[in-house]
């Protein structure tokens, strides 16, 4: 039997497989420092849970926060909800994701912020790295 | 010069860190009831975190991604999150053990209550993960740790019958006729997980993040690894020694930490309990840190968020926030009266329960050209891992219904 698999079909660019090497993936701000996890994506002109096979979808977001739970334990969340980083933000794919600007700005790290500025960093030394 | 003295900081920081509450506890417990014949499974166990410690490490070095990173890219979203469940939850309980450690300690040291000294301990961990260096806090502990060598003297202190030790070390039915095969195999399960504990890969590999590691670092790790763990390994035995010498004859069992003292009480007096009580406090207070900062970890690397003691506190809100409210529990746990040494024993067993949640993404990541490079595991490696996962998957699977049959080792 030397019967060989068919040839895949001719792609430009590369060839990114959602799963494997996009979704659950570390995502780095410019400067290096972690701000999320890839924990969904929006596909440009397709509703939830849709699918069309003939053309290649576009990725219009990446996804995180509350729409964790929901693919874990189902159901769906609140657009409203959604904390999205636009894909033209992302600058770099490789064992992580990098975007080309800073975490500060994006909605996805408020509550971050939010406990550094009124919890630990009001804890005297919550300021300064250790010594 | 230099260089040699940081090798041998680093190899005797491994081995006054390998020890913790579980190997004080589960040790003695095994020598005072099966005498050395479970000695083989601390030797097993010792073999297997250096495999899979030194793994995780080059992992961590080279790709620069954390254990829980890893878990949760190869396991996905939804499995990726039932494997931190069910390890932070481990992790939380072996923390409440070793904090209770602590305070069992000084409680020996001074006959002031526990009660005082668990909310003094978790504050004196959480004090010092906020304010310390991480270099410094696990080289200052590992070398106190060094203290339970005062269990190594003990056993020639004793003056022990090395003849009948030695025919105690082969494989064999237990000899003390109450003890079933059950309750035998149940211990071997509780000593592989005290030796193999989770938490140790997840500081392991985090650490290696926390102090820069580059690929040109892990010849000393692989140093301090490969020495420095079997020596640890080495200390466990000699609890284990101590404990078949002096309380297997007088059917003495081990049900609180005073007890573990008692062989190096009569082997060297007051001076050796002083030194092995500098060392219980070392080694828990030790793995307190390590335990809390694993729970900081596991949760920032799956979620996401900056984590590490290099950056300011106020740089990974979150991470610290997690570990305030990991060491609150903890505290309030034992606070309501729960015996920290009884903690400790069920702790080991779901410790080897989880093996193989962490153990099996770091064997597959260490085989990804993406993540490794050239660096991927060798031959050799690869068939040492996978023996290793067909022993903790069968530990792993065996645990609970050894624990029903012998009614958890009772």
């Amino acid at each position: 039997m030397t019967a060989s698999l068919p040839d895949p079909p001719p792609v430009r660019g590369r060839v990114l497989d959602a799963r494997l090497h996009l979704l659950d993936r570390q995502v780095l701000d410019l400067e290096g420092q972690p701000v999320t996890t890839v924990d969904d994506l929006e596909l440009a002109d397709l509703q939830h849970g849709e699918r069309r096979e003939a053309e290649p979808p576009t990725i219009s977001a990446l996804i995180s926060g509350p729409i964790l739970t929901t693919r874990l334990f189902g159901g769906r969340t609140p657009r409203t909800r959604l904390h999205r980083i636009a894909w033209d933000q992302v600058t770099e794919i490789d064992i992580v994701l990098t975007l080309g600007v800073p975490g500060d700005a994006l909605e996805v790290t408020w509550f971050e912020r939010w406990l550094a500025e009124h919890v630990i960093g009001r804890i005297p030394g919550g300021r300064h790295a250790p010594d | 010069m230099k260089g040699v003295l940081g090798l041998a900081l680093g190899v005797l920081t491994a081995i006054g860190g390998f020890v913790d509450i579980g190997d004080l506890v589960t040790s003695s417990v095994v020598g005072s009831r099966f005498g050395l014949t479970l000695v083989w499974v601390i030797v097993v166990g010792v073999v297997g975190i250096c495999v899979f410690a030194q793994m995780s490490g080059r992992v961590a070095a080279i790709s620069g991604r954390a254990t829980f990173e890893i878990i949760r890219e190869r396991l996905g979203a939804r499995v990726g999150f039932a494997n931190l469940a069910a390890s932070f939850l481990i992790n939380l309980m072996t923390l409440t053990a070793e904090v209770g450690g602590i305070a069992l300690s000084l409680q020996l040291a001074t006959s002031i209550q526990p009660t005082f000294w668990i909310p003094v301990a978790a504050v004196a961990v959480w004090l010092v993960i906020w304010r310390v260096k991480f270099s410094l806090l696990e080289n200052v502990t590992g070398l106190l740790g060094l203290a339970l060598v005062v269990f190594a003297v003990a056993v020639f202190l004793l003056h022990p019958d090395w003849k009948a030790l030695g025919g105690q070390l082969l494989l064999q039915s237990p000899s003390q006729g109450s003890e079933t095969p059950a309750t035998y195999w149940y211990f071997a399960v509780a000593l592989f997980g005290s030796a193999m504990t989770p938490y140790e890969v997840f500081f392991f590999s985090s650490g290696a993040i926390e102090e820069h590691w580059t690929p040109k670092d892990l010849g000393q790790s692989r140093i301090n690894v490969l020495i420095g763990f079997p020596l640890g390994g080495v200390l466990s035995i000699a609890i284990s020694v101590t404990a078949a010498v002096v309380l297997l004859p007088q059917q003495i069992q081990v049900t609180s930490l005073s007890q573990v003292l008692l062989p190096v009480a009569q082997a060297g007096g007051t001076i050796a309990v002083i030194v092995a009580l500098l060392g219980f406090v070392a080694a828990t207070f030790g793995a307190a840190l390590e335990t809390t900062l694993s729970s900081g970890y596991s949760l920032a690397q799956y979620f996401g968020w900056p984590w590490g003691k290099f950056r300011p506190p106020a740089k990974a809100a979150r991470f610290h926030l997690t570990m305030i409210i990991g060491l609150v529990i903890g505290a309030g746990v034992l606070l309501t009266g729960v015996d920290p040494v009884q903690i400790t024993e069920y702790s080991v067993v779901f410790s080897a329960i989880a093996l193989p949640l962490t153990y099996l993404p770091i064997l597959i990541i260490a085989n990804d050209h993406d993540y490794m490079g050239d660096q991927v595991n060798g031959r050799a490696t690869n068939l040492v891992g996978l023996v290793f996962l067909g022993i903790i998957t069968i530990a792993s699977i065996a645990a609970i219904p050894l624990m029903i049959v012998s009614a958890a080792g009772s």
